[in-house]
């Protein structure tokens, strides 16, 4: 009886992770896709607030949570056309200009938020739309699976979003590694002289990728307001566009590494949900994925100065 | 050719070049007015569309931080901190790193200083120097950490910095929560700091209401005065700039450059560090929860406004808070959400950054000069 009480725990830890690091994946493979074609877009988390607060309020003047998840992912990706513009036409910094699109989207999201509260129900709310009826987007029971013990608990009644995350990850990986205008793509982010040399559109791709990063970011923030909960709350992103870059860097640049490290950082994150439980201060607890992200960043940093120490010495070797 | 015919004109050639500066330093002043002008128009279109009163609430946000002297007052404590961020954030701006740090640095200035200032008994003066000094040396430290990471690991700077905020803001709500805040007491905040650390308000001693602006004010001249001194009178501030300005270069010509890239973010946050203080010290006399909420961001539109000259992050200080006050009088006389004010600084990073918009006015004034 203990055994199975434990597995059961466990399983739907497991679930619980997958839930809580879908906000990370998403984010985290825009993240990869920009830092691939060598602009890396710092405004992943103004861009998944972005779309957080658009998919909520349009599902709610709608009722319909697929065109608030249409309507968030469209703002985030014209915003991410935005930021290209600004870099790649008007040579504006690229980290600057992200930096200020997110001022911008944290302004601009609490702005219209007052603003929609105050017409529906007359008294305007900064804090978020707890007090209007928006749209989840559906969670899905996968047939057989779910009579399964173990994995059915893990792997059935998750969000819609929760599969696109794991089904995107290995579309990025195939569009990166197997199409030509994702090798094209990392092309341009190792070496656009080189790539402008063999005729690819270099100035294109970067457009490409920002705006791709946009459409990832969008999901990841749809999936924040209406799914993970069922509303949107002010700057709920939490730094999660950020900790998806660390999971980039920690990930190797890789699609299924950045997986996996964004599944680490959920992790992190479900287990300080799970202490929230235990007698622990709150703030020593909600502080472990931030810290997993420091030591991430430090150990990624590490592993990449031995990696390139290494390259050195055999190529010393080799001559 | 006789050596007579090449002699060089000395004082010709420092006219010309004054001259050059000059003529720069005007179409600056030129693209950041039009900027922030640009910026508010922009603002206005905004409220015009979501059919708020656009002139109303524009004359409280223009006009609101004069209107009433404690207005002014907290117009003018507001500026206080945000001229240090500024001042903070513009040496790392610099040399080229993007240090958001500012916001842990402060806690962590707050923090170290209120250990001191409320469980030390010390004499006048000292009661507030000996807080500053530990308190910029806590910043000094915290704000190593990123500095090293970015300098000898090459790690992100920017997530780096926004993690330890993130960490740091925890630290000093449990800090606050456990520690400084009294067992069994009503609200969560700390005991005052001793009546030897306060900076006195000014409003007290001229006898009138100017709200919670202190002699913190001094901290501003006196960083305004280090920041300058440290970069343009010092091999550090050399090097500051030469990385800046071209980092191979840099290192090429011999500069440590991780070093000094460590040492410019351990700085900023030392300085940020004073604005803690001046927040623990002047604003609040006490730690009080999410006392720096909100800053980490705040200081870059200030340095940039500034090019990064702490001569003048004083006045873009000044101005930027004006337009931060003003929204919130904004709010309360007009109902429209002070984070309009966001949204406009917002533009004004774009737009100043935005190289293409310089080099098009440079053009256009150099065809008028040559005409």
């Amino acid at each position: 009886m203990e055994q199975a009480l434990q597995v059961i725990f466990s399983a739907s830890f497991i679930a619980s992770v997958l839930r809580v690091a879908t906000p990370l994946i998403l984010p985290a493979l825009g993240g990869l896709i920009s830092e691939l074609g060598g602009v890396s877009n710092i405004a992943l988390e103004g861009m998944m607030l972005a779309a957080a607060c658009t998919g909520v309020l349009v599902s709610v003047y709608t009722k319909s949570a697929w065109a608030g998840m249409l309507a968030g992912v469209a703002v985030a990706m014209l915003l991410a056309t935005l930021l290209a513009f600004f870099h790649l036409n008007l040579r504006a910094d690229l980290i600057l200009a992200a930096i200020a699109l997110n001022i911008l989207c944290s302004g601009a999201t609490t702005f219209v938020v007052y603003l929609v509260t105050q017409s529906l129900t007359g008294s305007g709310d900064k804090g978020g739309t707890s007090t209007l009826i928006s749209q989840q987007m559906p969670f899905i029971e996968i047939p057989i699976i779910k009579d399964i013990p173990v994995i059915g608990t893990i792997f059935s009644g998750q969000n819609i979003l929760t599969y696109a995350a794991l089904i995107l990850t290995a579309l990025v990986a195939l569009f990166l590694f197997r199409t030509r205008i994702g090798i094209h793509l990392r092309a341009v982010g190792e070496n656009p002289d080189a790539a402008r040399s063999v005729g690819i559109n270099v100035q294109g791709m970067r457009y490409l990728a920002l705006i791709l990063s946009g459409f990832f970011a969008g999901l990841g923030g749809v999936f924040l307001s209406m799914g993970y909960v069922k509303f949107f709350a002010r700057d709920m992103t939490a730094g999660r566009g950020f900790i998806a870059l660390a999971a980039v860097y920690l990930g190797a640049k890789n699609p299924w590494g950045t997986l996996i490290a964004a599944l680490a950082f959920g992790a992190a994150d479900a287990l300080s949900i799970q202490l929230g439980n235990l007698k622990i201060p709150t703030q020593i607890v909600q502080m472990i994925p931030y810290i997993a992200t420091i030591i991430a960043l430090v150990l990624y940093a590490v592993v990449q100065r031995q990696r390139a120490i290494n390259r050195q010495r055999k190529f010393r070797q080799a001559v | 050719m006789s050596a007579a015919q090449i002699t060089f004109d000395r004082s010709a050639e420092r006219a010309r070049v004054a001259a050059e500066r000059r003529r720069l330093a005007t179409i600056d002043l030129v693209i950041t007015l039009a900027t922030i002008l640009l910026a508010l128009l922009i603002g206005f279109l905004v409220m015009l569309v979501v059919g708020k009163d656009p002139v109303k609430a524009y004359q409280a946000l223009l006009t609101g931080p004069l209107s009433r002297t404690l207005r002014t007052g907290r117009w003018l404590e507001d500026a206080t901190t945000l001229i240090i961020l500024g001042l903070s954030v513009s040496i790392a701006f610099r040399a080229r790193q993007f240090s958001l740090g500012a916001e842990s640095q402060m806690y962590v200035g707050a923090m170290v200083g209120a250990v001191i200032a409320i469980y030390v008994p010390m004499p006048p003066v000292i009661a507030v120097i000996l807080p500053l000094i530990c308190a910029m040396v806590a910043g000094f430290l915290i704000g190593l950490i990123p500095g090293l990471m970015k300098a000898y690991l090459n790690a992100n700077e920017i997530v780096a910095t926004l993690m330890i905020n993130a960490v740091v803001f925890r630290l000093y709500d449990y800090f606050l929560t456990y520690v400084f805040t009294a067992p069994g007491a009503q609200q969560i905040r700390s005991e005052a700091v001793q009546p030897n650390a306060v900076l006195a308000r000014i409003g007290d001693i001229f006898k009138f209401n100017f709200g919670r602006v202190n002699t913190g004010v001094i901290f501003v001249v006196i960083g305004v005065i280090l920041v300058w001194i440290l970069l343009t009178r010092t091999p550090f501030g050399y090097e500051v700039r030469t990385i800046g300005a071209n980092e191979k270069f840099a290192r090429y010509g011999g500069i440590n450059t991780k070093r000094t890239i460590a040492l410019s973010f351990a700085i900023g946050g030392a300085i940020a560090a004073m604005g803690g203080v001046h927040l623990l010290l002047g604003v609040h006399n006490r730690l009080i929860p999410g006392m720096a909420a909100g800053l980490a961001f705040e200081g870059i539109v200030v340095a940039l406004l500034a090019r990064n000259n702490p001569l003048l992050v004083p006045i873009t200080g000044l101005f930027y808070s004006y337009l931060r006050v003003g929204g919130d009088i904004m709010e309360q006389e007009a109902q429209v959400g002070a984070e309009i004010v966001q949204v406009i600084q917002a533009v004004i990073i774009l737009l100043i950054t935005a190289q293409v918009l310089i080099d098009l006015v440079k053009a256009r004034r150099a065809r008028q000069t040559s005409q």
